[in-house]
């Protein structure tokens, strides 16, 4: 995210996902190889971006929280605890579905910010306790208020949201579109997104040129949440119903795609675009062996091994630079 | 010291690559048994290089390393490597702790380590956490522990940079004791008053090569300076005094206090008035200047250009047209891994207001104008600011700040661990920003540096102000004076 007017070369060594992106082609290609048109069908295409919809919009925003150095464990809660909103706002209190689906991704964003948010920005308190503690907050009302029973929605708007399409793509595609579209832009064009930056990158600097460190930590947690709750939104349209049982993997698999997409476990450094990527890899890697018949629980494994392998990918960045800020600095200083 | 004994240590011609830039071309170091020998050098001059390669960190690519049979080399540098929350003892002794019958025997490592820092003069509870220590004790534990491994050969990097005047005084007095025991020190500083004070020997790096070595006697500070720079330095100086103005002061405070810090200060900073504030580490100056940017709720009444002001936040006090350029760039500064231009802007951008988009083609406008009227030396705009050279940060810190115009420009330690060179471009660039009309208050503990610059100096002990000392009255001598307590 420095001046546009670089070299390939540049881009190619300075972006923290080209690893990644260079594997999914891999796989992509081998895939495509040995399963053929089952693969590559048009067909599997778009079930395996929509399958991946719920996922990358959680991911989109946990970008965020990871770029200011922090994590939100309670977005998988979060996702089954908007899926109950919904259901209760449009079947319980028969409010109009538009109305319903609105007022849920902003409940999400109230909670994200107001909850998380404030815990973690203004009382500073550790993110890793604050979500971990909603994340087992969320999921026990969950529990009590829909006395772990599944709701069934019938609703064609937000059936349309899970199933229904427009110039032949289903809305759960045209939805990871505009999310990403507008997180990227955020983050690249806006002295929000700067601020996010800086406060992950070195927080007392941040603070000392007058950038509000808490409100900029509460409205990233409330874009955490907005992005939860639209989740769980696709997920309740793709459902037919709001399940209490849903969310429980998504938060482990949101972190690893944002860090296997090249976002610094320790903030300040990433993006959206390398989140993308590792979406898109975890996607493709279990629509892949699904294809071959192989178990959820070896794809279960197999994510396992990708969260750990994002984490070394991190680290080895992370010796990589040091190397190089060690390098530059025998080279240039003192 | 002008004895025959063989060198403890002989580098000659050493050379060394780093991809395309050609670090060190040929840097000669002769060290003798037991003495203190100075490295000097700007930056960027190969001297971390060279003490790498001599400590073994690096390989040379070309040129010879003698080292004499069994002489272990210790480097204690710049950045600390105690464990905070480790004893002293356990510092001093890690991995190498007394042991009986496979366990640990406490009382004898703590014994131990106590005799290694009687040894440097220090007398200190072992048995306490690093974490309370003076920084200047620290930096003397760091020296016990190298000791304790029984190096003939020890090197300071930059000992001093964050230490005090009383500070430097006691890690000197250790320095020396160790040479009573045969260790031969290698010193590396930038500031050449102490490489008169504490060394024999000065060898001088420029641009890779050493273009000088010899006998402290035979040098002053003067010919030390055009070697490393290579030409002579004209040092910018405030002696065309400002004239002098009734307008109103920028910053007019009283009866300033902040509970542990300081108490009862009045400070007064006119248009187009450089005023130095002097005193020990402790003294009080960081929390004033912090309490001034709105870090810390104090007592008493500020009143800027003459309007009364209360600041909550850095964010108050950036509107009301306050700067603080901190002391410690890469804890306070700047976001060392974004881009030269994100981090000048950083400050500036707190002015204008949120919901707005920046304009790139503006910036880069503004950006480039900083970047040349400071002449700050990076690849590019959007260079990350760790690829730039530490003189070069500070510029980038320094303009950052200038690009919020202020109206009080206060600095906190604003040349520590910079070369002469870019010491002498920051000091145009206050004086610039003085002629301007911004009133400035500098924090330092280099009394040259407040001589230098300012047009008056205030003395601060134990948080209160004890001198308030014209350009024409204050000496070296006064200053250290009153900032000793002694009025």
């Amino acid at each position: 995210m420095s001046s546009p007017g670089r070299t390939f070369a540049a881009w190619a060594t300075s972006s923290r996902y080209t690893a990644v992106l260079a594997l999914l082609v891999l796989i992509t290609g081998y895939f495509a190889a040995t399963e053929g048109a089952k693969f590559v069908s048009h067909a599997n295409l778009e079930n395996l971006l929509a399958s991946v919809s719920i996922l990358w919009v959680v991911s989109m925003g946990m970008t965020f929280a990871v770029l200011t150095g922090g994590i939100d464990l309670s977005v998988g809660a979060m996702v089954a605890l908007s899926g109950l909103v919904l259901a209760k706002l449009f079947a319980g209190l028969g409010l109009p579905a538009l109305v319903a689906v609105v007022l849920t991704v902003l409940i999400g964003a109230l909670l994200g910010g107001g909850v998380n948010g404030m815990l973690i920005g203004r009382a500073q308190l550790s993110f890793f306790v604050v979500t971990l503690g909603t994340a087992s907050l969320f999921q026990g009302l969950v529990s009590i208020w829909s006395q772990t029973k599944t709701t069934y929605i019938t609703s064609s708007l937000i059936d349309g949201i899970g199933f229904g399409d427009a110039l032949g793509i289903v809305t759960p595609i045209w939805i990871m579109i505009g999310v990403f579209l507008a997180a990227f832009a955020v983050l690249r064009w806006t002295y929000f997104g700067r601020d996010v930056y800086a406060v992950g990158g070195n927080v007392d600097a941040a603070r000392l040129s007058g950038i509000d460190v808490a409100r900029t930590i509460i409205a990233v947690y409330a874009i955490v949440g907005f992005c939860a709750a639209l989740a769980g939104v696709i997920q309740a349209g793709r459902l037919g119903a709001s399940s209490p049982i849903v969310g429980a993997d998504i938060p482990l698999a949101a972190a690893a795609a944002v860090l296997l997409g090249g976002t610094s476990f320790l903030g300040g450094i990433g993006g959206v675009t390398g989140t993308a990527v590792g979406v898109l890899f975890i996607g493709t890697l279990q629509n892949g062996l699904a294809i071959r018949g192989v178990s959820s629980f070896w794809q279960q494994v197999v994510t396992g091994v990708i969260l750990i392998f994002a984490v070394g990918i991190d680290r080895l960045q992370q010796s990589s630079a040091g190397f190089r800020i060690r390098r530059v600095r025998e080279e240039g200083s003192v | 010291m002008q004895q025959a004994a063989a060198p403890v240590l002989r580098a000659e011609g050493v050379h060394k690559r780093f991809g395309g830039v050609h670090a060190l071309r040929g840097a000669d170091l002769v060290v003798l048994p037991g003495e203190i020998h100075a490295l000097v050098g700007e930056n960027g001059s190969g001297k971390s290089t060279l003490l790498k390669i001599v400590g073994g960190q690096l390989l040379p690519d070309d040129g010879r390393l003698d080292i004499a049979e069994g002489n272990r080399i210790a480097t204690v540098s710049q950045e600390t490597s105690l464990v905070p929350d480790l004893s002293i003892a356990e510092n001093i002794l890690l991995g190498r702790q007394v042991r009986r019958r496979g366990v640990i025997d406490w009382r004898a490592t703590r014994r131990l380590a106590a005799r290694r820092l009687e040894r440097l003069g220090l007398d200190l509870d072992v048995a306490q956490p690093v974490r309370r220590l003076r920084p200047d004790q620290a930096q003397m534990v760091e020296i016990a522990r190298a000791l304790s491994a029984d190096a003939r050969i020890l090197i300071l990097d930059e000992p001093t940079s964050s230490l005090t005047d009383d500070e430097v005084a006691s890690l000197f007095a250790s320095v020396r004791r160790v040479r009573e025991d045969g260790v031969a020190t290698i010193f590396v500083s930038h500031r050449l008053n102490e490489v008169f004070a504490l060394c024999e020997t000065v060898t001088t790096l420029r641009d890779g090569r050493t273009v000088g070595s010899g006998p402290v006697d035979e040098t002053t500070p003067d010919d030390l300076v055009e070697l490393m720079v290579g030409r002579l330095l004209d040092r910018p100086s405030a002696a065309a005094a400002r004239r002098e103005t009734s307008a109103e002061p920028v910053l007019r405070a009283r009866g300033l206090g902040l509970p542990g810090a300081f108490d009862g200060v009045d400070l007064d900073v006119g248009p187009g008035e450089i005023v130095g504030l002097a005193g020990l580490v402790g003294a009080g100056r960081t929390e004033l200047l912090e309490s001034l940017f709105g870090l810390h709720r104090l007592q008493g009444r500020i009143e800027l250009a003459g309007a009364p002001v209360v600041h909550r936040s850095p964010a108050d006090a950036i509107r009301a047209g306050v700067a603080l350029v901190p002391a410690d760039r890469k804890r306070d500064g700047l976001v060392l891994g974004r881009s030269v231009r994100e981090n000048l802007l950083m400050a500036a951008q707190s002015r204008l207001r949120r919901l707005r988009v920046p304009s790139a083609a503006r910036e880069r406008v503004v950006v480039g104008g900083v970047i040349e009227r400071l002449r700050i030396r990076a690849h590019s705009q959007g260079s990350a600011v760790t690829t730039l050279s530490g003189g070069n940060q500070q510029k980038v810190l320094l303009g950052k700040w200038l690009q919020t115009g202020p109206k009080l420009l206060m600095l906190d330690e604003p040349t520590r661990g910079v070369d002469v060179g870019a010491k002498g471009e920051i000091y145009k660039l206050l004086l610039d920003a003085r002629r301007h009309g911004i009133g400035i208050l500098v924090s330092s503990s280099e009394a040259p540096e407040l001589l230098t610059l300012c047009d008056r100096i205030v003395v601060m002990f134990r948080g209160r102000v004890c001198a308030n000392l014209t350009r024409d009255e204050a000496t070296e001598s006064e200053i250290a004076r009153f900032a000793g307590g002694h009025a």
